[in-house]
């Protein structure tokens, strides 16, 4: 853009700001593509026939659709019933983790009692337990309280294991929130459930939106605690559905990349729905640090 | 805002309700032992309903070997309708997952899938979980000679196995003779072919080296075609003798090397996995491809192109020039299979199930007549001619068989055996390690 001679230093702060501009647009190019080529790469891969794949190229374009796919995932696959079970199970486990994470991160941050550092402290070492490490000593436990194969079986260490992250979320995000609204409340004569569901509650949307999001998907993933705790068919849940297509050896491909098509959209949607919130809600939960 | 707090409120109570509900309902239906249940009011039937539960590792019941497991039970439920069972299939790594926590909660279901190995079955037949088998069941049942062995313990029997699996190339003839290459019989051969294919730019063979175990099932080969004696590679795994002195352990190392050298596996073989690896060979993009026997359904299956089924052909591994191993030594074993557990409330049913499913009639000659499995029982009277050229061959190898190695040098040692070894390969096959750091180390991990 530079001609021979003399620059005045507008041209020059225009041509940084033209040229800051094509690198912003050629990262978020970039990172577009990396978000969504994956996607395209799943729908490519759930629509060809399975021994197709692994080819020459990255993608292959099928000369015609091959939509037995997804006949085979509803049907072999059984995804109406394990979505359904899907459904229930991260329902129930995202409404307890939310309200649970509420009311604790509310006893924690904002009433004064003694020891209450330290049962923070005990919650969030939760982060660290393994899920693997309780497999076993759960299953036994189950059996002996006669819940396993039941969705109770999931639902609990459901919210156990996404308890600590919530909370961390909510206590960091509650933090930041000043207390002169609910201060105002109680002098109005509030009482403290109804200060948390119709003061705090709607105070803390981003905070409860990213929990909401990353249990929901945290929930809906999860495998081998589903498969452990649960025996018979009735239960199952989505994941289940690839394994529906695992051979001895060899699996059935493009039918496991109908069924991950199909058990993406709930999470994807939600993500594009709820997309604002999560972002506001991380950083917001970030300030604490 | 107000509608949201609203909802959120309803959502989580209504959550809350559903949970309760359903925890309820389901204490109320799920009886502590769920073996057998109460009669049910048909009259006709017989007094009693009876469950089995039936542990898989065959997650789809569609394909293969699931199909055929699902065929024989729904074929079994039919002919007795008293008999209910419940099957639950988990992939490999969460059954074996899985399979612990029964153990350890003492609840293993009434019938499971067992693996002949040392590494799996040993410790299940020791402590007793498995029900003990009579062998005089089984008189005619045609098992192949030594195929029960990795299901005894003690010479008691406690398993029954399903399948004879075998390792093989599979070789796509048209890519042999459209570039004038020679089918190997040998190990220059071999060496000779992959030069040749390379100089093409076409793929010589294709092998799943990401999983591994297909690395030592290639590597027990080549033992065997040198040292011409099954028990070499398993005396230095138990440490009777060792990788590192025994010199036709090393000269397989050095061939193994020579091959990998010489360009016969695929372009980046160790991230292959079993799908890119044997789609590599059905999109006759390799011309060889390594794998077991239990592949031989590929000649017959539809979804793969006619010139690719007109054109497969299997042959045994190579002998090895100057080796003692002759082309009828071959590496095969029996891996799969089932046990009854000792625990079961209905034992004596279970037993009959497995009796059932394993009769000549039903695994070996269903799953042979549609190309499902290579049975490890004698299938030659379910012949039926019209068989695929697969089957054929192998069929051939198996009958002509001078010796078989068992189960594989991999799973022979129970314990983290398995994983060490299977790392050492793969790292010895992407030329990380050279032979003396490849075969030191396999006797550092060899169980003292």
């Amino acid at each position: 853009m530079t001609s021979a001679g003399y620059d005045s230093p507008l041209k020059n702060a225009k041509t940084k700001a033209r040229a800051l501009r094509y690198i912003q647009i050629i990262l978020c190019a970039l990172m577009t593509v990396g978000c969504v080529f994956p996607l395209i790469w799943l729908i490519d891969f759930s629509l060809v026939k399975a021994n197709e794949l692994f080819g020459k190229n990255f993608l292959v374009w099928p000369k015609e659709p091959h939509w037995e796919n997804y006949y085979l995932a509803l049907t072999d696959g059984k995804v109406p019933q394990y979505l359904l079970n899907s459904v229930f199970v991260s329902f129930v486990s995202v409404g307890l983790i939310v309200l649970l994470s509420v009311m604790m991160s509310y006893g924690f941050t904002r009433m004064k009692w003694r020891l209450s550092k330290v049962f923070l402290n005990i919650v969030l070492l939760g982060f660290m337990i393994p899920i693997h490490a309780t497999l076993l000593s759960n299953f036994i436990t189950f059996s002996r309280l006669h819940i396993q194969d039941s969705p109770m079986a999931l639902i609990i260490p459901y919210v156990a294991f996404n308890l600590p992250q919530a909370t961390f979320i909510m206590t960091g995000f509650m933090d930041s929130v000043p207390k002169e609204i609910e201060e105002s409340a109680l002098m109005d004569g509030c009482s403290i459930l109804r200060l948390l569901f119709t003061i705090v509650f709607p105070v803390l949307k981003p905070a409860v939106m990213t929990v909401i999001i990353t249990s929901f998907i945290n929930v809906w993933n999860e495998f081998i605690m589903a498969a452990t705790y649960l025996t018979s068919d009735r239960f199952r849940t989505l994941p289940f559905s690839i394994y529906n297509f695992a051979g001895m050896y060899s699996s059935n491909y493009s039918a496991q990349f109908a069924v991950m098509t199909l058990s993406a959209l709930p999470s994807l949607i939600a993500y594009v729905i709820l997309n604002k919130h999560i972002t506001k809600g991380i950083a917001a939960g970030a300030v604490k640090g | 805002m107000k509608l949201l707090k609203k909802s959120l409120i309803a959502v989580v109570i209504m959550a809350m309700l559903f949970g309760l509900a359903a925890c309820a309902a389901e204490k109320a239906s799920n009886s502590p032992t769920p073996s057998t249940t109460a009669p049910e009011d048909s009259p006709e039937q017989q007094p009693e309903t009876i469950t089995i539960n039936f542990f898989s590792n065959l997650p789809d019941r569609t394909a293969g070997q699931g199909l055929l497991e699902q065929t024989i039970l729904d074929n079994y439920m039919k002919e007795n309708p008293h008999i209910t069972i419940k099957v639950e299939a988990l992939q490999d790594e969460p059954y074996k997952q899985k399979f612990q926590s029964y153990v350890a909660s003492n609840n293993l279901p009434d019938i499971f899938n067992v693996w002949g190995q040392p590494s799996f079955f040993q410790a299940v037949m020791e402590k007793g979980y498995a029900a003990e088998l009579n062998p005089d069941d089984y008189k005619d049942y045609g098992f192949f000679e030594g195929s029960t062995t990795d299901f005894s313990y003690n010479g008691k029997l406690y398993g029954l196995p399903r399948n004879q699996d075998m390792t093989t190339v599979f070789i796509n003839k048209a890519i042999f003779n459209d570039n004038n290459v020679k089918i190997p019989t040998t190990y220059n051969e071999l060496v000779n072919a992959a030069k040749a294919f390379r100089a093409k730019g076409i793929q010589p063979l294709s092998i799943n080296g990401r999983d591994k175990w297909i690395l030592n099932l290639f590597f027990q080969d080549l033992v065997i075609k040198v040292s011409g004696n099954q028990r070499t590679i398993y005396d230095a795994s138990t440490g009777k003798t060792s990788f590192a002195s025994d010199p036709d352990i090393r000269k397989a190392a050095e061939l193994f090397k020579g091959l990998v050298d010489a360009g016969l596996f695929q372009d980046s073989f160790t991230s292959a996995d079993y799908g890119a690896a044997q789609n590599l060979f059905l999109q006759e993009q390799a011309a060889m491809f390594y794998m077991g026997a239990w592949e031989v359904g590929m000649a017959s299956n539809p979804d793969n192109s006619e010139h690719f089924r007109q054109n497969v052909a299997l042959i045994p591994f190579p002998t090895v020039e100057g080796g003692k191993g002759k082309i009828t030594d071959v590496c095969a074993w029996n891996g799969g299979g089932y046990a009854v557990s000792a625990s079961s409330p209905v034992k004596d049913e279970a037993i009959k199930l497995l009796n059932y499913m394993m009769h000549p009639d039903n695994w070996p000659k269903i799953g042979w007549q549609q190309g499902l499995v290579v049975p490890g029982q004698n299938y030659k009277e379910y012949m039926t001619g019209k068989e695929n050229v697969l089957q054929v061959q192998l069929t051939d190898i198996l009958n002509t068989a001078t010796s078989m190695s068992g189960t594989p040098w991999n799973d022979f040692n129970p314990g983290d055996w398995k994983a060490n070894v299977e790392n050492l390969i793969q790292e010895f096959a992407a030329g990380i390690t050279t032979v003396d750091e490849f075969l030191e180390a396999l006797d550092n991990v060899v169980p003292k």
